[in-house]
């Protein structure tokens, strides 16, 4: 059916896509996994011999601190994400056709406008100066100002601003698909509003679920600049301890090691959600 | 059941993600120096931004970067789309998967990773490293976008088309080009989007050489409340809102 | 009408690619560190354009040098005292040729030919200052804070501010211990890690790309500053008093050097020539409150600039101040896990 003449232009866009994979994201990656086992060196970043040095120290009690506390942060970012986004995608769903479509645009509005400055925004709201502790003031709430900005709440929710987005769209996607004959059917054989919701809903929606917390989790441990900005240079994440190894402490093998724990947190990920997109398809057929 | 529970729900997301941004655009407007109250109103922030010479430069490098990022990836993510949609090959599967990992990394190991490439490779760090990190980025987004409008694509078309005598080529041009075409264009934009707004994998690959806006805007910020800010976010947000716009209309205009 | 699309794009493309290179000099500095103005006079004056990239310390700069080594294309860096050894020993930066040099002989010869750089052929100082004890007197009561032992009082509980420097912190720590601030003994370093740990509940932020401005936005009310970042705050608020706590100011100086992959060293050369001028050296000490090591150019200034107890210090000030030294790279690897240490703690 095909033509000779595709084989030379179907040959030519899979060498240059490939060639473009293998060149700017695999020889990288690869090049970062050969770095977490080289010996940090003073003068050339980098040296032999190989060693796992860089993985122990990411087990030193001190940095496996760093890391829970990054960890929970971007676990409560994704928990928050999840807690208003699931509720707002289903009512989402629910909403008349057209009118859906405006409320999707204005939901990816924010995702549009450059983040830093939507950062920055934040500040001059949670500042102690700022338009929350005035607003809170002028109406008698309070009588000093509450300590917002540079906190870890103040991390958390420059986070949960960024990334709200990214939950509630996987999480509509779902909800629109969601089967509504299923529904029907389990309430016709009598479950309640309650069982239908654990029995068929949740499991249901689990795919949107998983899609929306790798979307949240995963850069939730590495936008640096919210903590730089929200957090007053603490509370910081996975990210800022990367961009430090490598732009300030030079220890690259400590810096790739901690990034390889960011790769395989993706992939732990990636596979919950196959696994999960899986059994709904069983259970489906 | 209640309807309001809901639809007030909405409007309580809505306002939330709104109103930092209403913030950023009406404190632009405003005369005072020192931050928080209102001095009243002035286009003094908008005028010394334009008189930044440092920042305008800036500007032109992010835009000009964003374009020749945002067709790059397009050309290769629309190629790339076509063939995995058209041709059978060895690895399909595994194209595939890669680009997703790619599309799911988090920015900073894509960028430290270039980092190591670049510098061992010897690349200067600028316009040339920054163009090769920004396609890599944007590619997964402009191959998923047409991958969509391809799989929703009416196979027989092309088949009636060579069917008529028309070559491989003339069909590409006149059946599958019109088709992607809205696909193109929304990935373009999106693509140019994504580059325009990058601060993590920029503050890795870009050298003294390339000075581009959102790595400014990072300095500026990192010093403290700078009302320059707030008029720039507002120029970028009328900016990127203009942007949208056009992809959705094109997006919409091509589904009747 | 694609055609006129694109070649709109391709008359883009020319105008991005074809417009003639004006010479550039690639200016790596402290943030705030250099008024607009002076870059826009020598722009006027040379045609050179200056390009302004920032860093907030000493670290990231030197990583970045040494990151961009063969690629980079700064052209004038302004390390602090210990990084100009460090970066000369390491081979780093371009000897600066005296014979295209003007108004060298106006410096301080107080902080010329140091040790860290004898005979000044790397460096050439641009302006020097302290680390002391910034005060919010309008929002602090009781007793004057006059030592740094003071910031780990209660009543001081979340209003600290601290620099976002590992070096000048641990110094903090060190010297409220009664160490020296360049110590390399493991131990000292830890026991001011855990000194420095009790401190952490007060901290409120870390900031060193403008550490005034924690304080005038009502975040902090003592702690760290910069001598000039103080004598800025001041104008905007009246109630921020720069300190010089009995332990010891942190001194500094900080140099031109030029980086040994500079792309334009003759513009460098032409750039530290115009600083050295009397005028814009006065200028510059004015503008951003340091004091300059151009005794020509202190005699130009006003007097209330000259006279700033902040700006420059007289001889009691100056008791137990410490200059920052090369402490070596295995000290800084142990300062740097107590620091991220510090930092991450709750």
């Amino acid at each position: 059916m095909h033509s000779i003449m595709q084989q030379p232009f179907k040959n030519a866009v899979l060498i240059l896509v490939w060639g473009w994979l293998l060149f700017l994201v695999l020889a990288p990656n690869l090049l970062v996994v050969g770095a977490s086992v080289m010996t940090r060196d003073p003068v050339s970043f980098l040296s032999l011999p190989l060693n796992l040095d860089a993985y122990r120290q990411l087990f030193d009690p001190l940095y496996l601190d760093v890391f829970l506390h990054s960890l929970y942060m971007a676990a409560m970012t994704t928990l928050v994400c999840l807690l208003i986004g699931y509720p707002f995608a289903w009512a989402l769903s629910k909403v008349g056709k057209q009118r859906q479509l405006v409320l999707i645009f204005l939901l990816i509005v924010p995702f549009w406008t450059n983040s830093l400055v939507r950062t920055y925004a934040l500040k001059l709201i949670l500042a102690t100066n700022g338009l929350l502790n005035s607003a809170l003031m002028s109406i008698g709430l309070i009588d000093e100002p509450l300590q917002l900005l540079y906190t870890e709440g103040a991390v958390i929710i420059g986070l949960v601003y960024l990334l709200l987005p990214f939950m509630i769209l996987p999480l509509y996607s779902v909800f629109e698909d969601l089967k509504q004959e299923l529904l029907l059917a389990s309430h016709d054989l009598g479950a309640g509003r309650l069982s239908t919701f654990v029995h068929v809903i949740v499991p249901l929606t689990l795919p949107g679920v998983l899609a929306g917390v790798m979307l949240v989790l995963l850069p939730a441990m590495g936008l640096f600049f919210v903590p730089d900005i929200l957090g007053g240079s603490r509370n910081l994440l996975v990210g800022n301890v990367i961009k430090n190894q490598f732009l300030d402490a030079r220890n690259w093998p400590f810096g790739a090691a901690a990034s390889i724990v960011l790769t395989v947190t993706m992939a732990f990920l990636m596979f919950a959600h196959r696994l999960s997109k899986r059994r709904i398809g069983e259970e489906g057929a | 059941m209640t309807k309001w529970l809901p639809r007030t729900y909405l409007t309580l997301v809505y306002l939330l993600l709104y109103v930092p941004i209403v913030v950023l655009v009406v404190f632009s407007f405003n005369e005072s120096r020192t931050g928080y109250a209102w001095g009243g109103l002035s286009l003094r922030w908008y005028e010394s931004l334009f008189n930044n010479r440092a920042m305008v430069t800036a500007m032109w490098n992010s835009l000009w970067l964003a374009l020749s990022a945002a067709t790059v990836s397009t050309v290769i993510g629309a190629l790339t789309a076509l063939a995995l949609h058209r041709y059978r090959f060895r690895g399909k599967k595994l194209l595939n998967g890669m680009l997703f990992v790619v599309m799911m990394s988090p920015e900073i190991v894509l960028a430290i990773s270039l980092l190591a490439l670049f510098l061992l490779v010897g690349l200067q760090l600028g316009y040339v490293s920054l163009l090769l990190a920004h396609v890599t980025f944007c590619l997964p987004f402009v191959v998923i976008t047409v991958m969509a409008r391809l799989s929703g694509f009416d196979e027989s078309l092309p088949e009636a088309a060579r069917d008529l005598g028309a070559s491989d080529f003339t069909m590409t041009r006149t059946v599958l080009i019109p088709v992607i075409m809205p696909a193109l264009l929304a990935g373009w934009l999106l693509g140019f989007t994504l580059s325009l707004d990058d601060v993590v994998v920029s503050t890795f690959v870009s050298g003294p050489s390339y000075e581009i806006l959102p790595l400014r805007i990072y300095s500026m910020v990192r010093v403290g409340l700078k009302p320059e800010v707030n008029a720039l976010g507002t120029l970028l947000l009328v900016f990127s809102l203009v942007m949208l716009m056009l992809s959705q209309w094109i997006l919409i205009r091509s589904k009747r | 009408m694609k055609k006129l699309a694109l070649a709109g794009l391709l008359a883009v493309g020319l105008t991005g690619c074809s417009s003639e290179e004006p010479q550039v000099l690639n200016l790596y500095n402290w943030s705030e560190y250099m008024p607009q103005e002076v870059l826009d006079r020598f722009t006027e004056e040379t045609g050179i354009q200056v390009v302004y990239t920032t860093y907030d310390s000493n670290e990231a700069m030197y990583a970045r040098l040494k990151l961009l080594d063969d690629s980079a294309a700064y052209d004038l860096a302004v390390p602090s005292t210990y990084y100009v050894s460090k970066m000369r020993q390491e081979d780093l930066l371009l000897p600066i040729d005296r014979s295209k040099i003007e108004g060298f002989d106006n410096l301080d010869p107080e902080l010329v030919n140091l040790d860290i750089d004898p005979e000044n052929q790397f460096s050439v100082p641009y302006l020097w200052g302290t680390t002391g004890l910034a005060v919010d007197t309008a929002d602090i009561e009781g007793e004057p804070v006059t030592a740094w032992e003071d910031l780990w009082e209660d009543r001081f509980d979340g209003r600290v501010m601290l620099t976002n420097d590992m070096r000048e912190v641990f110094h903090v720590g060190l010297r409220v211990l009664g160490y020296s601030g360049n110590s390399t003994n493991p131990d000292e370093i830890e026991a001011a890690y855990e000194k420095l740990a009790e401190l952490m509940p007060s901290v409120r932020t870390f900031n060193s790309d403008a550490p005034r401005m924690p304080y005038l936005e009502g975040e902090a009310d003592v702690g760290m500053i910069w001598n000039g970042e103080a004598v800025m705050g001041k104008d905007t608020m009246e109630s921020l008093e720069y300190v010089y706590p009995e332990e010891g100011i942190i001194a500094w100086l900080d140099s031109f050097v030029i980086p040994k992959n500079a792309k334009n060293p003759e513009a460098a050369h032409q750039f530290i020539s115009f600083v050295l001028q009397p005028e814009i050296s006065a200028l510059i000490s004015e503008e951003i409150g340091y004091a300059t090591p151009n005794l020509a150019a202190r005699d130009l200034l006003p007097d209330e600039v000259a006279n700033n107890r902040a700006s420059y210090p007289n001889a009691t000030d100056m008791i137990n101040a410490e200059f920052q030294t090369d402490i070596g790279d295995d000290a800084l690897q142990v300062y740097a896990k107590y620091w991220e240490m510090l930092k991450s703690g709750r």
